[in-house]
């Protein structure tokens, strides 16, 4: 079943799903292809913070001028996706006046609003912070969620005539002599390959750029940096909390909803596929942030979680349009004679939009037409629907217990309808797919419990996959579970482990493959 | 103030185990706790050693295993007291509703993850489950009941399963206490043998999910039969247990019928040392601190989840009398990379040290408090989760605890 495009897109993450929506707004047909989930690179491991670009005035003014301006049109465009929390930039004894100073001043230059706070006028506002404060600027950070996002510039994308493969990997380029003319891709579930003939491909992977570019024999300096994160049991914050200090590890809390995510290091990643976070990290972000907000000792982690950032080494000066220092643009067509193919990578997931604008802008020329970007015109489609934790209670508060049906997840009140819902769409195929869709499994036990249940949901309607009398998908979502929270098990999440693995592996015998328990199958 | 011959503290299996052991030696014996304890997850079948091969009889081969495994708690009781203990345990639970095992070996019973789990001593209601055989079985589930799940159960079993709607109306959503004491109800049980029986295509065997009632779990096995013509048989499954909670609420009633005092909800949280002997201990009752005096005590509180261990960010603690806990070296030895593995995660086999007669004991094998001794899982040196041995280390250390002290 071979496919035809004209623009093909590699990378579901935010920049791949606002080139589609670009693209499809500006009525160029495109199709998206990614080897796993939405959001399955970067776009899924990042704080969920949408910049105000005051992290960036002092030493980086350009970056920070890009973030504020794209800060503004997301709250205009995608609400539904952000918490408009507002943020501090709180200055602790050891930081000193001087650099709040340069910071307020390097802000206004950048146009980023600034609200300088007295320690009493902060700790009004945010009474967990470290007492001894000296003082603390208020700019506007938020929230945001990025699975949401991403998922909404696809829906938007796909309603304009876009099309979307998940799970779906380009195994190689093809080329008719210096052009590029299309991938072949590898199902990754049937395991199925194909052709997808397309004259233009956009390389939008990330940190993954160079796994697509030695296809062709290419290769961009990217040196990876890998950024660990702990996600607590309870909001420690309204606002994001960030260090007033030059920007370093370990200095910024990011509220989530019901939780707030602590953040972050940077250590020098060589694999892509294999990063866990280190105890060495655990500790020294505990440590650190609890200089901001001291009760983060005290706190139960849920998980801990890392991320690559792909940083762009060089600025590959062959072409010009390789404009801002926070992202990377490369026509290889001028830049090593394969025409038809662009990568862009680096960026931040606040500038995702800016990103695609000009990727989309770029091949627009390449193509000869003249068509505006609409992107920062038009809302996203969900733009209306309320999504705090008001809302969710809200919405359940006005079912009766009986049309509420079985609740399966009890952390985060995820009903059982919810996920029915997701099925009767029918683009899941796997059990991932509907845990990024719901709240399953994001609370206290992490799935412990809801997950058992979800898998029941998906036998009860033949959905369970082929491992009748195996229980791999169970096993392999507690295996994927404990590199989450393996990092963060001390306290009360101790105990929860306690509990989980006397379920799993006491009374359910559940054991490892290779241990010869007698598990699984019947007589 | 009162002064009791023992206080165990802890009421998980193990302290109720010392606690029944000492009430019967004559001992004025007091029983503090944070609640019911693990009895209430896990509780359901009495696993001693699932580990040991099914061909082989528990008596001997646990001799064999205890002569490989000379640091494990089970080498403080010996076979023998292993023995001994669980004949005690037994005779707590009289027929109808009795505990057995099936030719002094290890059974499989079906779980409710559709796995089959070794284990030793089953009460009546499970005993069908060892005995299935796959084509003839049915699996039931219960509509809007969603801690047991009965299609994976029939899928992994390789077995038909059906989901039947309960009896009465406005019940999705019920949990396990909730269906357990309907089934109490005669007029209920014999609604839903009723319909488990439109359902049937000849079956022999019956799985259901372990809610057997609380009261009667025997006489609601019966009438299900009855009704049915099959052999049915309990599926333990997520907690809580309703299987458990029979365990405890037999021992308490036992323990309040022969004089011993329950204090429940009240975590012991400090103790009085004077010359390395304990003195008294403290509950907190909010807005009060009781205090409790003993000659002697249990330590059985458990381990992280019952809180007779906490784990601070890089050492693991025993927080009442501060005991010298055995442990790997740092936060980073504590769990392997992978969560299934052959062997147990490390930080399992921490905890307490103890000398021959189960008192803690320090790096040297030096008594620490003359007149405390530790039973259960805070002992050191086992895998309870991976060897299946859960219950029968509570109940042989929690027997052995009593034996020791009341002698001393």
């Amino acid at each position: 079943m071979d496919l035809k495009t004209e623009v093909l897109i590699i990378g579901g993450g935010a920049t791949g799903a606002g080139i589609a929506r670009d693209l499809s707004l500006r009525g160029i047909p495109c199709l998206l292809v990614e080897k796993g989930d939405f959001t399955s690179g970067a776009s899924g491991r990042n704080q969920g913070l949408l910049h105000s670009g005051a992290r960036y005035a002092v030493h980086d003014p350009e970056a920070a001028r890009e973030c504020i301006t794209e800060n503004r049109i997301l709250r205009r465009i995608a609400p539904h996706c952000i918490e408009p929390s507002g943020g501090l930039f709180v200055s602790l004894p050891e930081d000193g006046p001087e650099y709040r100073s340069t910071f307020i001043r390097a802000c206004e230059a950048a146009g980023i609003e600034t609200v300088p706070l007295s320690p009493r006028e902060a700790l009004s506002l945010e009474p967990r912070l470290n007492p001894s404060l000296i003082g603390a600027v208020q700019v506007p950070d938020g929230a945001i969620d990025p699975f949401m996002l991403v998922v909404e510039n696809a829906r938007d994308a796909e309603s304009r005539g876009a099309r979307f493969l998940l799970h779906t990997e380009v195994v190689s380029l093809i080329r008719s002599g210096r052009k590029i003319a299309g991938v072949r891709v590898r199902d990754r579930i049937t395991g199925d390959e194909y052709a997808v003939s397309a004259p233009w491909v956009i390389n939008a992977t990330g940190a993954w750029a160079n796994r697509i570019l030695e296809l062709a024999g290419l290769k961009i300096g990217i040196a990876l940096s890998k950024g660990s994160m702990l996600i607590t049991n309870t909001r420690l914050s309204e606002r994001v909390i960030n260090r007033c200090r030059p920007p370093s590890n370990g200095d910024i809390i990011v509220p989530n909803d019901t939780v707030s995510i602590l953040g972050t290091t940077s250590l020098r990643s060589e694999d892509l596929e294999h990063y866990e976070v280190t105890p060495e990290e655990v500790s020294f972000l505990v440590e650190e942030l609890s200089r901001m907000i001291p009760e983060v000792k005290e706190e139960r982690f849920t998980r801990a979680y890392a991320g690559v950032r792909p940083l762009v080494q060089s600025a590959e000066a062959c072409d010009d349009r390789a404009i801002s220092r926070g992202f990377t643009l490369l026509d290889h067509g001028s830049c090593d004679g394969l025409e038809g193919l662009l990568t862009i990578t680096g960026g931040k997931l606040v500038t995702y939009r800016l990103m695609a604008e000009r990727t989309a802008n770029l091949l627009c020329e390449k193509m000869g037409i003249e068509v505006p970007c609409l992107t920062h015109l038009q809302r996203l489609p969900g733009a209306g629907m309320g999504k705090a934790l008001g809302d969710r209670l809200l919405r359940l508060r006005r079912q009766t217990p009986a049309a509420r049906g079985e609740i399966l997840c009890d952390c985060e009140l995820v009903p059982r309808e919810a996920v029915d819902a997701i099925l009767r769409e029918g683009k899941v195929r796997e059990l991932q797919d509907i845990l990024h869709r719901t709240r399953l499994a994001k609370g206290t036990c992490q799935g412990g419990f809801c997950v058992y249940r979800l898998l029941g949901v998906l036998n009860e309607l033949h959905k369970g996959g082929e491992d009748g009398g195996s229980n791999r998908t169970l096993k392999d979502f507690l295996e994927e579970r404990w590199k989450g929270i393996r990092p963060v098990l001390w306290g009360t999440s101790l105990k929860e482990e306690e509990l989980i693995e006397s379920i799993y592996k006491g009374l359910f015998n559940l054991a490892s493959d290779d241990s010869g328990a007698s598990c699984g199958g019947a007589k | 103030m009162k002064r009791w011959d023992l206080i165990v503290i802890g009421m998980g299996l193990a302290g109720l185990t010392a606690a029944r052991t000492a009430m019967e030696m004559g001992a004025k014996v007091l029983v503090v706790g944070r609640g019911i304890g693990s009895l209430s997850l896990f509780g359901n079948t009495i696993d001693v050693l699932g580990e040991l091969n099914p061909e082989t009889k528990m008596e001997s081969g646990i001799r064999g295993w205890i002569a490989a495994h000379p640091d494990h708690p089970y080498a403080r009781t010996g076979a023998e007291g292993i023995v001994e203990a669980l004949d005690s345990f037994r005779t707590l639970f009289p027929s109808p509703y009795a505990f057995a095992a099936i030719d002094g070996r290890n059974s499989l019973v079906p779980t409710g993850a559709g796995t089959l789990r070794p284990t030793y001593l089953l009460p009546v209601t499970m005993a069908a489950g060892a005995a299935m055989r796959r084509e003839e079985t049915l699996i039931v589930g219960l509509r809007g009941f969603k801690d047991f799940q009965g299609d994976t159960v029939s899928l992994h079993l390789r077995c038909r399963g059906v989901t039947v709607s309960l009896p009465r109306y406005g019940l999705e959503g019920a949990t396990a206490l909730a269906l357990a004491r309907l089934m109490d109800e005669a007029p209920f049980r014999e609604g839903l043998g009723e319909m488990i029986r439109q359902q049937m295509a000849g079956e022999k065997f019956i799985g259901i999910p372990a809610v057997l009632g609380l009261k009667d779990p025997a006489g609601v096995l019966k009438t299900l039969e009855a009704i049915t013509g099959a052999r049915v048989f309990e599926i333990p499954m997520l907690p809580p247990s309703i299987p458990g909670t029979r365990i405890f609420h037999r021992f308490r009633e036992a323990l309040i019928a022969g004089g011993a005092a329950f204090h429940m909800g009240h975590p012991a949280t400090g103790a009085a040392v004077e010359n390395g002997r304990c003195t008294e201990i403290y509950a907190e009752n909010p807005p009060l601190t009781s205090t409790y005096r003993a000659d002697r005590f249990i330590l059985a509180n458990g381990r992280f989840l019952g809180g007779g261990l906490w784990a601070e960010m890089n050492r693991i603690r025993e927080p009442l009398f501060n005991l010298p806990v055995s442990q790997p070296g740092s936060r980073g030895e504590w769990f392997r990379e992978k969560f299934f593995q052959p062997e147990s995660h490390p930080i399992h086999r921490s905890g307490i040290l103890t000398d021959a007669d189960l008192r803690p004991v320090d790096e040297e094998g030096r008594v620490i408090l003359r007149n405390v001794w530790a039973a259960g899982s805070i002992l050191a040196h086992h895998q309870a989760i991976e060897e299946h041995s859960r219950e029968g280390i509570d109940i042989a250390t929690g027997f052995l605890a009593a034996r020791r002290a009341l002698s001393a």
